[in-house]
């Protein structure tokens, strides 16, 4: 007698490669998806009287100027803000040639009417470097310029469908204080920004082959809105240039035409600008800025962090020349002498204190969560930052820089005060909040840089109402000194902010990746040895040839994995994933005309590749947004297209009568299954009830049936919570008699009895949640299963000899990839608005998180994740005839290691195209779509194949009861 | 090679061998002459090829390539006796748009687009295609059901003209196969366009095939030779 083979040696592996999966999974999440929490506290201008900071109202009580300086945190500098995005504006678009080695580029020195303003000695306009985070890409960095923080892949709380920012934003504290904002351009804006604007002219952004659309939209508005006062702050996103780089390139005719026509356009605005500059006009105290959001790659790519990217350009007007210029501590600017001998200078700013600055400089509350510093040279600009009124009383005479320091150093303190109050907020909200020494360090740095300004500014009080003193020559070093430590407080915070929110934790996702790949070691091992475990209860195997189907089947799934490592084939992937499935299909038709047997499942199977081909079609064209293709196809519009009378009614009447075909075929396929006849007929009537249950609903909801008032009365919920009822009744009681029922001798039998019931207890949940194209997938399900099981069968049939694997991989190759393709065709797809909300909210009204969210899972997962776990052991069971079933103990040995064997193959598949996708985010984690394409993806597959462990590890559980009872 | 069934052996009892041989290089060298000299012309003279004109290029090809192969292939035809040259021809030109039926199930099967637009790119594409894989083995074996089974299920060609239909045909199916690879790539070349790389990968697989067919041949040939003297 054979070493008999115990249950836990069988499943243990199951468990061993789920604990595996799971470290593997979280290390390399915490080091790849940086979350960041929204918190949704709004600044008011009432908070600064919290503020240890001088407030600008109370120094202004005695000031004649009252009237016009409706101070809030700040006072106001400046009266209207002009601001010009130019998408995608690198650095050296803006920035005069002479920076740049080398000979001048084509695209250079384009838009000289600003370069001419910046080195305008008599104009107070400056040309800035703008240093901004990835991810570059226009949606998070409009985010981040108007919150003034760092957006990250997951902003927690971020509602997903909608991309309005919910944080406090620049937009936001401008309507909050009475400023009125007219946009136009980009309609990401109002995506963003759904209500706030007074009034706005979006044109579409997502056409990126149009270059003009937008742009002209733009020059047609923005032209006679300089000459309106109905608005206080203008913003007016052009997108040509972006465009003209995604699709040319930098290097290319239409990017210099464009640059061009920006020239002439802006220059018409400065024109404007300029003629209204006088006293008493309308642009006396504007302030102009022209900048972009990010920069782009000389192929016009951008998203990621290298210098192209980040680097965009800021130009910076005020139209009232200030007194003096800053002190030369604050600049950062680097000058240089241009062919002409003319001085030529560009600053650096971070993208980051941008929101910052400009509430700064309007007088309204910073956004809540800005974490900028208001920077001194853009702030220095505007003139309005300069005449601090002078306290009356004084004698004491401040030369303008020392006010403007001053004015500064408490601008600095109010920021400072901001930033501490949002960082003390943001640890205590989020889950992953900072680390306890950070948060020390930075404390402290406040603290010391908050004493020595409350002291100070004793001291300024004093001198302001009485004789001055010692205390009152405020010499500029000290101001110096003070300004330089909110400076280093902010800059710390900055650092630490970034070092949280965008730089990825290479070390993390380098151990998760370790074990992730420890983990296929594992998988193959297990495989490998319960082949051994085989081969000791029938040592007849020997020969260990690989044969051609092993091989096919390592091929498809190493093409499918590898395919991973490109964004266009994860964009196709129901695509290549139905390509390989039809490959498999041609191999197996030439197999049966080889055999000369199952000829009408491998036409079945071809035919039904064929039409699901066309259902991955529309899928993926949903996901394109092309809408037209929708009525080219007829199985889609059974479940969309209900204007059509007739059409309607065949489009309500087809899965009805699928769904009677599907009892028919469950009566049919429990028919010749002679045992546990009373849970038999358990199972049937309770698919059968719910069956019958979703056309009810449906006939409910599409009053499709003229049925009574009474009925009608009936609460509509009522009916899918039933069938979510006998669903969870139905796997209740299988456990149930798993505990309690004495194992029936013939184990194929019952394995095939409790795959049966499992798959007739989940599929109504399914079907129903899928929706009217339920049953016909369900129907296309039990085809392709069928099919696929009968080609294993052929295997078994023909060739008697084990291979180097006990099980045939070729079938579970099949089986995942044909669980893929109904993923696709069921109109899926791996990004947020993939998932199908609607289905969540079958039979329920009002939401709750963790139900909701496993109705999503399970419409999502349903089809392509759950049904084919749990119908895997047909592929085992089907094999063996009945009457093998009451073999001795090393028939039933062989058949567990078999099912064992199916399921780690299984898994083995999953987690390699897992891994393959977990190696490709780290490769291309600064890749232009990392946060649109690979991480949706990640998180995808993640999901998928943890759920996947979970589920094998269950249904292992209740397959592989007692394996050993036989043996004793 | 060593079962080779009876039929093959009659045929090798009146035809001596090296006949055959250098009957399959002038076929091959014919065919490929064919497609070369289509492809030239159209590039010259029509200022066609199969980037710019996928449909055009490949009607061409077809027209061209099918009377070459039929005839040619109706010369090869299994017995001769029972079976009149004509009838030979008949059976490929009935061959041709049934195998582009089953070409294009299978193209479409694959993922080849479906729209109105493409309609025309499809059939022709399935039609040059069915040329190089099921019209051979029409005109020869017409509509005999085991001979097809040994060309295209077994894979296991007996005698000189099963090696020169299979190897090429296999080849034109397997070149097509890959060269679908490239198309979801996001180059947005114009080749990548359905039917270009596809068609392209047919034509290097189908000379391909010809090429590693003609060894196949030369090395049975000699193979014979020996037989034959001893």
């Amino acid at each position: 007698m054979k070493e008999p083979i115990g249950k836990w040696r069988l499943i243990s592996p199951f468990f061993i490669i789920l604990i595996l999966h799971c470290i593997a999974i979280l290390l390399f999440t915490r080091g790849f998806l940086l979350t960041r929490t929204e918190l949704s506290t709004f600044s008011t201008c009432s908070d600064i009287s919290n503020s240890p900071c001088n407030n600008p109202n109370f120094n202004l009580t005695d000031d004649q100027n009252q009237n016009d300086s409706r101070g809030c945190w700040t006072k106001p500098a400046v009266d209207r803000v002009v601001i010009i995005v130019l998408d995608a504006l690198r650095f050296d678009f803006l920035a005069s040639s002479s920076f740049f080695e080398g000979e001048k580029k084509p695209w250079m020195d384009k838009l000289q009417v600003l370069q001419k303003l910046a080195s305008d000695e008599k104009s107070s306009a400056k040309i800035f470097k703008a240093l901004a985070d990835p991810p570059t890409t226009s949606l998070q960095r409009l985010k981040g310029l108007t919150t003034g923080g760092l957006p990250t892949f997951v902003d927690v709380g971020n509602s997903f469908g909608a991309p309005a920012i919910i944080e406090d934003n620049l937009i936001h504290q401008l309507v909050q204080n009475g400023k009125r904002v007219l946009m136009m351009g980009d309609d990401t804006w109002v995506q963003l920004f759904p209500d706030q604007f007074g009034k706005s002219y979006p044109y579409p952004s997502f056409n990126v082959k149009d270059l003009h659309t937008v742009d002209d939209g733009c020059v047609r508005h923005l032209i006679p809105s300089l000459y309106e006062e109905d608005w206080d702050v203008l913003i007016a996103h052009f997108l040509g240039v972006d465009h003209a780089g995604h699709i040319f390139g930098v290097d290319s005719t239409p990017m210099i035409e464009k640059l061009e026509q920006y020239n002439v356009i802006l220059e018409k605005v400065v024109e404007v600008l300029k003629n209204q500059s006088g006293p008493g006009g309308l642009h006396e105290n504007t302030f102009f800025m022209v900048m972009g959001d990010h920069g782009q790659t000389l192929n016009g790519d951008h998203g990621g962090g290298t210098a192209e990217e980040v680097e965009t350009s800021l130009f910076a007007m005020s139209l009232k020349n200030p007194p003096a210029s800053i002190p030369s501590a604050l600049y950062t600017a680097s000058c240089i002498l241009d062919s002409s001998g003319k001085k030529v200078c560009a600053s650096t700013i971070q993208q980051l204190d941008f929101a910052a600055t400009v509430t700064a400089l309007l007088g309204i509350p910073f956004p809540y969560g800005s974490i900028g510093r208001v920077n001194p040279e853009l702030y220095g600009l505007s003139s309005g930052t300069w005449n601090r009124p002078v306290i009356s009383a004084s004698n004491y005479k401040q030369s303008d820089l020392e006010k403007w320091m001053q004015n500064y150093a408490n601008v600095l303190c109010v920021n400072s005060w901001q930033v501490k109050r949002y960082i003390d907020a943001y640890s205590a909200a989020s889950v992953i909040g900072f680390s306890l020494e950070d948060l020390r360090h930075v404390a402290d740095m406040y603290d010391q840089a908050q004493n020595n300004w409350s002291q100070r500014s004793e001291n300024f009080s004093l001198c302001g109402n009485e004789i001055p003193n010692e205390s009152c020559d405020a010499s500029l070093t000290i101001l110096q000194g003070q300004i330089d430590a909110y400076s280093n407080f902010l800059a710390s915070v900055a650092e630490l902010a970034r070092s949280k929110w965008t730089e990825f934790d290479l070390k993390m996702m380098g151990v998760g990746l370790g074990i992730f790949v420890l983990s296929l070691f594992v998988h193959t091992i297990a495989i490998r040895r319960s082949d051994k475990l085989c081969q000791i209860s029938c040592p007849s195997n020997g020969d260990c040839h690989i044969s051609l189907r092993v091989i096919s089947a390592i091929f498809l799934v190493a093409i499918r994995a590898c395919s991973f490592l490109s964004n266009s084939y994860i964009l196709t992937e129901g695509k290549v994933a139905s390509f390989l499935l039809g490959t498999t299909g041609i191999l197996n038709l030439r197999y049966s005309l080889v055999k000369k047997e199952t000829l009408i499942e491998a036409v079945a199977f071809l035919l039904l590749n064929f039409v699901l081909r066309f259902t991955t079609e529309v899928g993926l064209s949903k996901q394109e947004g092309l809408s037209a293709f929708m009525n080219l196809y007829p199985l889609r519009m059974l479940a969309i297209d209900h204007e059509h009378p007739v059409l309607a009614f065949v489009s309500n009447i087809v899965p009805m009568l699928t769904l009677i075909l599907l009892s028919y075929l469950l009566v049919k396929s429990t028919a010749d299954n002679r045992c546990s006849s009373v849970l038999k007929y358990v199972y049937n009537t309770g698919a059968i009830l719910s069956y019958m249950l979703i056309a009810l609903h449906w006939a409910l909801e599409s009053n499709l049936l003229a049925l009574p008032l009474v009925l009608k009365h009936v609460d509509r919920d009522y009916v899918p919570r039933m069938i979510y009822a006998i669903g969870l009744g139905l796997l209740a009681l299988s456990a149930l008699t798993h505990f309690f029922k004495k194992e029936t001798s013939n184990y194929t039998e019952s394995v095939l009895t409790k795959t049966i019931g499992m798959l007739s207890a989940c599929s109504s949940t399914v079907i129903l949640l899928l929706g009217r194209q339920g049953p016909l997938i369900a129907l296309a399900c039990i085809t392709g299963g069928w099919c696929i099981t009968r080609f294993g069968q052929l295997e078994v049939k023909t060739k008697n000899g084990i291979g180097v694997f006990t099980a045939d991989p070729l079938p579970v190759t099949q089986w995942s990839l044909f669980a893929v393709c109904l993923f696709f065709s069921t109109g899926h797809w791996c990004a947020f608005d993939g998932l199908r909300y609607g289905a969540a909210f079958i039979g329920f009204d009002e939401f709750n998180l963790i139900r909701q969210a496993i109705l999503l899972t399970i419409d999502t997962f349903g089809v392509s994740l759950i049904l084919p776990i749990l119908g895997l052991p047909l592929l085992v069971v089907l094999k063996y005839p009945y009457s093998q079933g009451t073999g001795g103990t090393q028939g039933r040995g062989i058949f567990f290691v078999k099912l064992s064997q199916v399921f780690l193959m299984y898994g083995l598949i999953t987690s390699i195209t897992t891994i393959l996708t977990v190696i490709c985010v780290t490769i291309q984690r600064r890749h232009l779509m990392v946060w649109g394409l690979f991480a949706p993806k990640f998180v995808f597959d993640v999901v998928g194949l943890l759920l996947t462990d979970v589920i094998i590890c269950l249904t292992s559980l209740y397959y592989f009861c007692r394996v050993e009872d036989g043996t004793k | 090679m060593e079962k080779k069934p009876d039929t093959n052996q009659c045929i090798r009892g009146r035809h001596p061998n090296s006949v055959t041989v250098s009957a399959s290089f002038l076929l091959h060298l014919s065919s490929v002459l064919g497609v070369a000299i289509t492809y030239w012309v159209a590039q010259n003279f029509f200022f066609i090829n199969l980037i710019s004109n996928p449909t055009q290029t490949l009607i061409l090809l077809w027209v061209v390539q099918s009377p070459i192969l039929i005839l040619l292939f109706s010369l090869l035809r299994q017995d001769p006796q029972q079976c009149s040259y004509w009838k030979a021809v008949g059976r490929g030109i009935i061959g041709l748009p049934i195998g582009a039926l089953i070409m294009a199930f299978c193209g479409v099967m694959l993922g080849a687009p479906i729209g109105i637009q493409d309609l025309g790119k499809t059939v022709n594409w399935s039609l040059l295609m069915s040329l190089f894989t099921i019209v051979p083995t029409a005109c020869v074996f017409g509509s005999s059901c085991k001979d097809w089974l040994r060309i295209f299920a077994h894979t296991e060609p007996g005698g000189v003209i099963d090696i020169i239909i299979c190897v090429p045909s296999h080849g034109a199916l397997l070149g097509a196969w890959f060269g679908a690879w490239p198309m979801p790539l996001d180059w947005e070349r114009q080749w990548q366009e359905w039917p270009v790389c596809v068609s392209v990968g047919a034509v290097a697989g189908y000379l391909i095939g010809i090429v590693v067919s003609l060894g196949f041949v030369l090395v049975v040939g000699e193979r014979r030779e020996l037989v034959k003297e001893e």
